[in-house]
């Protein structure tokens, strides 16, 4: 088990990676900071800063090619049914792994080693859980110890907190009531209609940093909701011993409150949303937390919202054991497009033009980092407020200017224009001209339109809602002040917005087509795609290296597969296609010593071996491929590595389409003879 | 060239115990029936999985290459089974076969696939005797 000893604490110290708990500090806070410099993996992402950023060696461009299972664990039995979604990733600490899983959310202990259970925790929630907004096993868990207790810490689909014995899985009787703080009271609003269905959840995983654990909010899809009426995302800190409620951060703000005023026409009183359904990030050393605050109620439509909405869609930077606001940034004014910000944000400590500068840096739906000094807010290059275009749509409040990084470049494809249809072809460039035809096109920040039957359908975008990167984010590497992410081009979707009839809502626009029904056809005869292609060129998704002293991308490579529905095109017999990679919103990236480690979103079947999807390797400083094994199904999660006697894992989860979730732990081969 | 192995297969796809002796490239439903799928897809799939099929923030999308690739090989007995067991995901079970059946049909029409005269049934026997393949099969010599 997980060595306590002082020994421990000067180790971590002096392996360099931490250079932040002043002797003083550490007197204050008895909790160690999370780091994988001893080859543990302690919270979701490796640190608390976002960084998924290993530095072991072992496995290398050398072997990588050779890894082979060293266990597997399927998730089936840990809910009333298979789950086909599962996107966690584990904790390793002391030799045990920690996850949820399954359809019901447990919570498992394996062996990091072996994979062997070493116990499971499963709450019953009854019509509360049946009734959540995010359902399925969620995407994982935080870890604490104060050098003698451990704890696990645990959102349940029904919204509980709970406190659980890292050793044995048992609630912790003295935090909050039993083990457990409900979610759904002490929320500063009364959650409506009322606490079993009240909509308010939290899939992502809890953070911990200074004794303080911060918690999330997020709702049901919310493109078509019922109504501009919803509870509202706000987030807390709680006491990690005891589950007391230390803060509180109105992310709509209240009467009285900085911001009210961004809410015209009293509309802060009645609008939700507004959460963090994605990751907190947590910067031990400054006591700061940081928030990607996520879209307020109508994903497409604000007009129920006039003004620019704080703190819908901003960064926002809040003292950890107070949760008094240091400062913000609204990265989408007036938010109509579903950007969010879906991705945890990531600590990096740069050195530009020779200066020293923390910053946090934003990976986004709409591909572009912004970056910041995180101490001050304060953008590292320059953001523009750039006029957009304000669109027609009757009763929406719009955004005269949106502002825009002039550095990093865009990582992905942000808007659409007949410059990005394919062209393999001059008949499929024809058919795509033909679809795209239906749809309205434009860059970043075109409005959303009223779906018409004659067109537009509606606004044809990349980035709203799926696109880009998403809850997988992305990675950094302090040694080499890089960071790495996966990106989809090729996500596309409709803004179009219809009028909902007053029993499906109370807005005045919904999202929804006017595409007359039933005509079998659906969507100009065959979606956003001719011939089984997506409309959209190649790459469908890459990964993406940018060094950020500098801002400049260092490498971009398309990653994934060429899919099948490509590959095998009759339409493209004859053509040579360069691997175009796969779009897909589950691909994180994992850097380790030398490499960056990501998986295909996409199951392919080759001639060449069996169907599956590829777990890859590329070299981290160009971007080549080195090294690649194949898995069974979707990798549906970002991966992690730890070091365990003296052997270093990768452990993937894998979900999707027929094939239900299973985690995969990969080693180098046993030496010896075989 | 990469310098990629591929050293290790782990875990076979699903093995299938009879080969299906029909592929989706069989106009296997009809015109009229993916118009009711294109109905019921409207009122039971579109709100999570978005009205161009391109998916939502927790929903993958159900046309494109995402889609075919998951479910290319397979039969549509094992998608018909997937959504009657799994969807809609916040009220499971709530669709009868048929209605599945039909937005399947719409389904494989906004794929692509070619319609014919006469409808998909719902039976599992013919469900299982029809294989999803994202390229049509050729044919043989
Ligand atoms: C409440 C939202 C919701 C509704 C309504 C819904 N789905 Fe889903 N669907 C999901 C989510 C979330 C997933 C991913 C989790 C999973 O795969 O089980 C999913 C996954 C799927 C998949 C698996 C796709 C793949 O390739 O892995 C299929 C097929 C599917 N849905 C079909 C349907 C159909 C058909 C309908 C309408 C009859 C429907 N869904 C209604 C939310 C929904």
């Amino acid at each position: 088990m997980l060595s306590l000893s002082p020994s421990r604490l000067i180790a971590v110290l002096a392996a360099g990676s931490v250079t932040f708990l002043s002797a003083q500090g550490a007197a204050q806070n008895p909790s160690k900071p999370f780091t994988t410099a001893r080859g543990e993996w302690p919270s979701y992402t490796g640190d608390t800063r976002g960084s998924r950023y290993s530095p072991l060696d072992q496995i290398s461009a050398a072997n990588f090619s050779t890894l082979e299972v060293a266990w597997r664990f399927k998730t089936d039995s840990l809910g009333p049914r298979p789950e086909f979604k599962l996107e966690s990733t584990p904790l390793m600490v002391g030799g045990t792994l920690y996850t949820t899983a399954g359809t019901g959310r447990a919570v498992v202990a394996l062996d990091a080693a072996t994979g062997a259970l070493k116990w499971t925790h499963k709450e019953e929630e009854g019509p509360r859980g049946a009734a959540a907004p995010r359902q399925l096993s969620g995407r994982g868990l935080a870890y604490w110890t104060d050098g003698r207790d451990e704890r696990i810490l645990y959102v349940t689909p029904g919204y509980r907190l709970l406190a659980l014995d890292a050793k044995t899985g048992n609630p912790v009787s003295s935090f909050g009531t039993n083990g457990a703080v409900d979610l759904k009271a002490d929320i500063d609003q009364e959650i409506l209609p009322d606490i079993t269905t009240g909509e308010i959840g939290f899939q992502g995983a809890p953070v911990v940093g200074r004794d303080v654990v911060v918690i999330g909010a997020a709702f049901r899809e919310g493109t078509a909701p019922k109504s501009k009426t919803n509870n509202k995302g706000y987030i807390r800190g709680f006491d990690v011993r005891t589950g007391k409620r230390l803060w509180t951060f109105h992310t709509i703000p209240r009467k009285g409150e900085p911001g009210y005023d961004t809410w015209q026409n009293g509309s802060a009183e009645y609008t939700g949303n507004t959460g963090v359904w994605s990751q907190v990030t947590i910067d031990e050393e400054l006591g700061l937390v940081y928030l990607p605050v996520e879209s307020p109620t109508g994903d497409y439509y604000g007009g129920h919202r006039p003004g620019n909405d704080l703190y819908g869609e901003s960064l926002v930077c809040l003292d950890l054991k107070t949760g008094a606001k240091k400062w913000h940034y609204q990265l989408v004014h007036h938010p109509i497009w579903d950007f969010d910000i879906p991705a945890a944000p990531i600590l990096a400590d740069i050195t530009v033009d020779g200066r020293a500068i923390k910053a946090v840096a934003q990976p986004t739906k709409q591909g572009l980092l912004y970056v910041f000094d995180r101490v001050t807010g304060k953008p590292v290059w320059p953001i523009e407020e750039k006029p957009v275009e304000k669109g027609e749509v009757p009763g929406e409040w719009y955004s005269p200017t949106q502002p825009m990084p002039t550095k990093p470049a865009a990582y992905a494809k942000n808007g659409t224009s007949l410059d990005d249809l394919i062209d393999f072809t001059p008949d499929l460039h024809a058919q795509a001209v033909q679809v795209a035809s239906r749809y309205k096109l434009g860059p970043i920040f075109t409005p959303p339109v009223v779906s018409k039957a004659e067109g537009p359908l509606g606004t044809l975008a990349r980035g709203p809602t799926n696109g880009g990167s998403n809850w997988p984010g992305g990675a950094f590497d302090p040694e080499t002040h890089t960071f790495y992410v996966a990106s989809s081009n090729a996500a596309p979707v409709v803004l179009g917005l219809v009028q909902p009839s007053k029993e499906r809502s109370d807005m005045d626009w919904i999202a929804g087509s006017a595409a007359p029904a039933g005509r079998g056809g659906g969507l100009g005869g065959g979606g956003l795609s001719v011939q089984g292609l997506s409309i959209f060129k190649p790459p469908y998704g890459t990964i993406t290296a940018i060094n950020l002293d500098k801002g400049d991308i260092t490498w971009q490579v398309p990653h994934g597969e060429t899919p099948d529905a490509v590959r095998n095109n009759e339409a493209l017999k004859g053509l040579s296609i360069p691997r175009t990679g796969q779009a897909g919103f589950t691909v994180g990236t994992l850097v380790t010593k030398t490499l960056v480690i990501a998986g295909d979103p996409q199951v392919t079947t080759l001639t060449t071996r069996p169907r599956g999807a590829m777990l890859r390797a590329y070299d981290k400083k160009t971007g080549s491929e080195v090294g690649s094994v194949l898995l069974p199904a979707p990798i549906s999660a970002s991966p992690l590595t730890y070091s365990v006697g003296g052997k270093q894992y990768v452990v993937v989860a894998v979900s999707g389409g027929p094939y239900s979730g299973e985690f995969i732990a990969l080693r180098l081969p046993t030496a010896g003879p075989q | 060239m990469l310098a990629a192995v591929l050293a290790v297969s782990v875990g076979a796809s699903r093995a299938h115990e009879r080969p299906a002796t029909r592929t989706v490239w069989d106009s296997v439903f009809s015109i009229a029936q993916a118009a009711r799928g294109e109905s019921a897809y409207a009122k039971g799939c579109a709100r999570c999985h978005g009205a161009a099929l391109t998916g939502g923030d927790q929903s993958p999308p159900l046309a494109g290459s995402a889609f075919l690739g998951n479910w290319n090989g397979q039969s549509l007995i094992d998608l018909h089974q997937r959504i009657k067991t799994t969807m809609p995901s916040d009220s499971i079970g709530i669709y009868d076969a048929k209605f599945v059946t039909d937005v399947i049909a719409f389904m494989l029409k906004a794929n692509g696939f070619p319609a014919g005269d006469a409808d998909l049934p719902s039976d599992d026997a013919t469900l299982k005797d029809i294989a999803i393949r994202t390229s049509r099969p050729t044919p043989p010599q």
